[in-house]
């Protein structure tokens, strides 16, 4: 199979979906001409043109707000936030909105939006530009939350977000854009349900759950285990909501061991909610305590010198493995 | 500057039809409103009440004869008057306030925010007043990208414009050139706040929209001829393409922010000014019977009629059943 980037299999999913009928809607800032500051929606204006592809004035409120106003009406915008951590900027919109709009009106109006906000440290590029903020809205009934880890998945699931009839919040790490992976020829259109976790690498002593670059990180960390003879399982939800309880908890009783691994700060992020309903469902199943490795609790300095020391590390995750097996 | 609106409008343009309608329209909205807070005071409804007594012209002016059913409408904090309007049913939104599976939620209960009938392009409303202004854009650029000439029309008190997603809306309003009216609903108090002392202005709100390059004016919000007129204007110009309008409507409100509401902080001979000369019925049954349009029993007859329907309404509302519980579970995703 061929292998691309994940920047790539974006690009190419938007194409494809745009192509397929004109309610796609796609702004943001710096999204149309210039092609989006990741490079991420290049070409696009060029092919569907200005009306369907534009650039916004920097005022997330109006982008996400605007993007419900025209779901409610027949389209199915594709708005884009430069940062994750812009959400805070358009937070009303996202948490109050996107979600609660067809419930609270009784149920009839629809909100196809797929809204796409890369994440993570990056760079060096400090406290505002650098969060994980996806935990905030598995609190917020009514949307759904993407979080791919390789091209392949983040082609499949970007192109189901578009389709889907409810908000998809899409977060992208910004670490993984230049990954490559193996995904399908364009011809061979391949879809992904949201709500199924990937097992990406299967064993039988500790199961990892991780999402986005940690998944990465969690399978190098896998290969080094393997060499002690430590048989790791490596799941990825790919979305946190809805959250493929099944697989996660399936895994757990066959290892009994868990350790979830995430960039978000780890007080409050998506991993104390996944442990949490482990211990509900599963805890007799468990040998030892669930682990969570998270960033530190503080907010992310600028200094590309210091940002190692918030990213979950390869050596981390082995010697929090280490500890599991010791129980 | 925002220019005041003024017009010689002639009764004779208008057919009695018409006219018995804006009578009737008014009519409706203030014995709905009177009825609601009678159920209140009966402790049926639960919730807060933002009374729209007062201004019931400006919302009959500019709806009635101006938007159809697929013009998509935000309505603001005291929006039964348009809803009520645009045409959506009383029993619904009866409905609506007492809980029951009549109401448009089918009994999650809403009023003052989160009715909607899409079937008359009414598209709900936000509870964090004022986020309306960034749904509409979307709505009108949506008509605009489909090429239909559906107008969308957002409401909003004078409260609700020191909002800082009036600007974003603003913004785009006047980049994309859209079809959106905005209505600035101002009744001069937020809750206890006068407009003047929480909007830095020139001199009116209306005057922020010139800034934008966006067509803007004053006018006697409780002149339902004027408001008629002046959103007729509007409405054209967003239907031949020419974008948005800005149209900042004077009234007062009757009551109270909410019922309960102390409502101390206005100046009492004012009130009483507005309640006695510039009441939008009273005013417009007397410019009827004054130039020989109506006389005093067809007025009766219409009042009988809207106090049997509005009875009906709540009958039909009261004796629709509560949801049950599963209910709640309902709709969340489509």
């Amino acid at each position: 199979m061929r292998k691309i980037t994940m920047r790539e299999a974006i690009i190419e999913g938007l194409h494809e979906e745009m192509e397929r009928d004109d309610q796609k809607v796609l702004f943001g800032e710096d999204v149309g001409k210039f092609g989006g500051i990741n490079a991420i929606t290049r070409g696009l204006y060029e092919r569907f043109g200005g009306e369907r592809v534009f650039d916004t004035p920097i005022a997330e409120s109006t982008i996400v707000g605007a993007a419900l106003g025209m779901a409610i009406t027949g389209l199915r915008p594709i708005p884009e936030l430069q940062f994750g951590d812009f959400v805070g900027i358009a937070f009303d919109e996202v948490f109050n909105k996107l979600g609660k709009w067809r419930y609270m009106h009784g149920g009839t109006m629809e909100v196809p939006v797929t809204l796409r906000a890369p994440i993570g440290m990056a760079g060096g590029a400090g406290p505002e530009h650098s969060q994980s903020p996806q935990a905030l809205f598995m609190h917020a009934p009514g949307v759904h939350i993407a979080i791919p880890s390789t091209p392949y998945d983040a082609k499949g699931l970007l192109k189901t977000a578009i389709r889907d009839n409810n908000a998809v919040l899409f977060f992208e790490h910004k670490l993984l854009y230049d990954t490559k992976g193996e995904v399908p020829e364009a011809e061979d259109e391949y879809l992904i349900p949201l709500g199924q976790a990937d097992v990406k690498r299967e064993g039988s002593d500790v199961t990892i759950i991780a999402t986005a670059l940690q998944v990465q990180t969690s399978l190098q960390a896998a290969e080094k285990l393997a060499n002690e003879g430590i048989d790791v399982e490596v799941i990825d939800p790919r979305t946190l909501a809805p959250l493929d309880k099944e697989t996660l908890l399936s895994s757990v009783q066959k290892t009994g061991r868990v350790l979830i691994v995430h960039e978000e700060s780890k007080t409050g992020g998506s991993g104390a909610e996944i442990a949490a309903q482990i211990s509900e469902e599963a805890l007799f199943d468990l040998e030892a305590p669930v682990k969570r490795i998270g960033s530190p609790d503080v907010p992310i300095a600028q200094s590309l010198h210091l940002e190692p020391y918030y990213r979950p590390s390869e050596k981390q995750i082995t010697d929090a493995v280490h500890e599991l097996l010791e129980y | 500057m925002a220019e005041v609106y003024q017009k010689d409008i002639q009764l004779d343009d208008y057919s009695k039809e018409d006219l018995v309608t804006f009578y009737r329209e008014m009519v409706k909205i203030r014995k709905f409103d009177e009825n609601l807070i009678r159920l209140m005071h009966e402790g049926k409804v639960s919730g807060f009440y933002h009374s729209g007594i007062g201004s019931e012209g400006l919302s009959v002016g500019s709806i009635v004869k101006n938007l159809r059913d697929e013009d998509y409408l935000y309505y603001n904090h005291r929006g039964c008057n348009q809803k009520i309007a645009k045409g959506v049913p009383l029993s619904k939104l009866y409905g609506d306030f007492l809980g029951t599976v009549e109401g448009t939620t089918r009994g999650l209960g809403a009023g003052i925010v989160h009715s909607a009938d899409t079937s008359r392009g009414v598209l709900g409303q936000a509870g964090t007043i004022g986020s309306q202004f960034n749904i509409a854009v979307g709505s009108a650029y949506s008509a605009k990208l489909q090429n239909t000439n559906r107008v969308t029309v957002v409401y909003f008190g004078d409260g609700a414009a020191s909002r800082e997603p009036l600007h974003g809306s603003l913004n785009w309003a006047g980049l994309y050139n859209l079809p959106i009216i905005y209505i600035c609903e101002n009744n001069e108090y937020a809750i206890s706040s006068r407009w003047d002392e929480t909007h830095s202005v020139r001199e009116h709100i209306a005057d922020w929209a010139w800034g934008y390059g966006i067509s803007n004016c004053v006018v006697d919000g409780n002149d339902v001829l004027l408001m008629n007129e002046v959103t007729k204007e509007a409405v054209d110009r967003a239907k031949r393409g020419e974008g948005p309008t800005f149209i900042e409507a004077k009234t007062f409100r009757h009551r109270g922010h909410f019922e309960g509401d102390t409502y101390d902080y206005v100046d009492q001979e004012e009130l009483k000014d507005w309640k006695e000369n510039r009441d939008p019925i009273k005013n417009f049954k007397n410019l009827l019977l004054e130039n020989n349009i109506c006389v005093e029993n067809e007025f009766t007859r219409v009042d009988e009629e809207v106090d049997q329907e509005i009875l009906e309404a709540i009958a039909k509302a009261e004796s629709s059943p509560m949801p049950d519980e599963k209910r709640i579970y309902e709709g969340l995703f489509a």
